[in-house]
């Protein structure tokens, strides 16, 4: 009976959150999966079909979309995380990095990602500030010679408001595991000749690297699925997936949701594939670096 | 040859870290502008005109600002509820389909939450919690639940349960080990937790605008359209009292968490 209920008590704990977890947000997932299948019974669609995927997957707007918003998340990620590496391990050297890490931690939890784009919009637009000083420099010599970077088809505006949010999240992730390695694994490869590129390279990046991996995917994964700040600062066309998706979804005739509920069920398959690699890229670089350090 | 180096790592740091504040140093000087014109580089004129027409405004910004504190606080009591017997059980026992669990309660950090709750808003408009203050809170769990499961997962992690058996062993019922054992062993980690919980729940627009239908009105919701429509001034003023609202209830928990136990407050992400 003790055993049983021994047995059973991870369970019982986990059940309320479960409990939400599959009540919201399994339950979303399957009503947006089914819609895009073509069940919709609320107004009369009850046979499955797969016309709206393909519909879908050969329109163009629908694949200019889907490359925009991946285009956008990886230059923004990948840079994100080359430089927010550099930046922890600067940081690593520096001595007096508690205010650097007071500031690296704080502001970008506390900045939305609304306000970011906010931000970005004051410095990189037309009348923001980066024009102006360049006016001032004499570098342009008007307002219209500087390249629009907001709204624009290359989405600098929207990598920009990204990577000022994502650069210091890196940082602080990949410095705090920078400093939990144990130092004296630094110092046999010290003594044992390694120079310090080389330390780097072959002691604490690989042990640091399923942390750099799983935040990566985390920030990809949010870039690719978000909404804000494409709409706040994206073009017109295209347009991220998840803008597109509301754009469908705010539709008036009801007809058109499985429309949107495809654009979602691909946003969701692709950061399903996202969770597998997570998994994966823990159990193998994961394995072992535990004990080490 | 040492020294230059140390002093060109320095200057990359601080460039970085004046690169992350110098916007916020705008948006401060724009919030309290009466103009700022082409091409100057500094505001031509000083005013508290911002300010004054948020709290002129219709939107009745003292209840705004109560209802987005009042709907995060108790987002952040309910996923800490959730999260603290979910961490309990990911941190301290080995069962069937533990991997599996985890990935399905970090799984909201990765699917976006957008598309999510486009699938379950004809259901709670059903049920009728679609554009109720409830329905808001429900929805607000699902971003913050794998945030407030995996801190305090790790904080279990450390702890263990070599305490909790003590109590056990001494004749102490199961509520009494958690309100004198469990509790005060993880408050640091519940603080901690509580403090990214309520910021992420505050900061949501896109949950609040789909799930609360323009019923629920928070912060962000009020914020929004100026920013969409570029209005610098406002959007700033707008900006500076959602940061100073936050930074404030940072401050306070962590200082509280400092005075408890003279340790530090970390945001483990």
């Amino acid at each position: 009976m003790n055993n049983l209920k021994v047995k059973f008590k991870p369970y019982i704990l986990l059940a309320p959150a479960l409990f939400i977890i599959l009540g919201i947000f399994m339950t979303g997932i399957i009503i947006g999966f089914a819609q895009s299948l073509g069940y919709f019974p609320v107004i009369g669609l009850r046979e499955l079909t797969l016309k709206y995927y393909k519909e879908i997957l050969t329109d163009k707007e629908f694949l200019t979309s889907l490359k925009f918003s991946l285009y956008i998340s990886l230059v923004s990620s990948v840079i994100a995380v080359i430089t927010g590496v550099a930046l922890a391990y600067l940081m690593l050297h520096n001595k007096h990095k508690k205010g650097v890490e007071q500031v690296l931690y704080k502001l970008p939890i506390v900045v939305p990602h609304i306000v970011a784009a906010l931000l970005m919009y004051n410095i990189l637009s037309q009348s923001g500030l980066l024009p102006r000083l360049l006016y001032n420099l004499g570098v342009i010599n008007s307002q219209q010679e500087f390249p629009a970077l907001i709204f624009d088809k290359r989405g600098i505006g929207v990598i920009a408001a990204y990577l000022w949010k994502e650069i210091p999240f890196i940082a602080m992730v990949v410095y705090t595991v920078l400093a939990n390695i144990n130092d004296r694994l630094t110092q046999v490869a010290l003594n044992l000749g390694a120079s310090k590129g080389q330390i780097f390279w072959h002691v604490l990046l690989p042990l640091a690297m399923p942390s750099i991996i799983s935040s990566f995917i985390i920030i990809f994964a949010f870039s690719f699925g978000a909404y804000e700040v494409p709409y706040l600062l994206g073009p017109t066309s295209p347009k991220a997936l998840a803008v597109q998706a509301y754009v469908e979804y705010s539709h008036p005739d009801l007809a058109n949701r499985p429309y949107a509920m495809a654009v979602n069920s691909i946003l969701t398959i692709i950061s399903f594939i996202l969770i597998w690699i997570y998994e994966k890229s823990f159990r193998i670089l994961g394995g072992n670096s535990e004990e080490i350090r | 040859m040492r020294k230059t180096r140390s002093l060109i790592n320095n200057l990359i740091l601080y460039s970085a870290v004046f690169l992350l504040l110098f916007p916020i140093v705008i948006l401060i000087l724009w919030s309290f502008t009466k103009s700022w014109p082409w091409p100057f580089l500094l505001p031509k004129e000083l005013s508290l005109r911002g300010f004054q027409s948020i709290i002129r405004s219709g939107n009745n910004m003292g209840n705004v600002v109560l209802c987005s504190i009042c709907l995060s606080m108790t987002v952040t009591i309910l996923t800490l509820a959730l999260s603290i017997p979910a961490a309990k059980a990911l941190g301290l026992y080995n069962f069937k389909g533990k991997r599996a669990v985890k990935m399905l309660i970090l799984a909201p950090l990765i699917v976006p939450t957008v598309s999510v709750s486009m699938g379950i808003h004809l259901a709670f408009m059903k049920i009728g919690l679609a554009n109720t203050f409830l329905g808001v809170v429900l929805v607000h769990l699902l971003p913050c639940l794998p945030y407030g499961v995996r801190i305090l997962t790790d904080v279990f992690e450390i702890t263990g349960d070599k305490m909790e058996i003590q109590a056990k062993v001494l004749g102490a019922r199961p509520l009494q080990v958690f309100l004198h054992i469990t509790l005060p062993m993880i408050m640091p980690g519940i603080l901690s937790a509580g403090s990214l919980i309520f910021i992420v729940s505050f900061s949501q627009y896109f949950l609040t605008f789909l799930i609360g239908g323009g019923r629920v009105i928070t912060l962000p919701m009020v914020m929004f359209p100026y920013i969409q429509s570029g209005d610098r001034i406002m959007a700033s003023s707008y900006s500076l009292v959602f940061l100073a609202a936050s930074l404030l209830l940072l401050i306070v928990l962590e200082k509280t968490v400092k005075s408890y136990y003279k340790t530090e407050n970390h945001f483990y992400i």
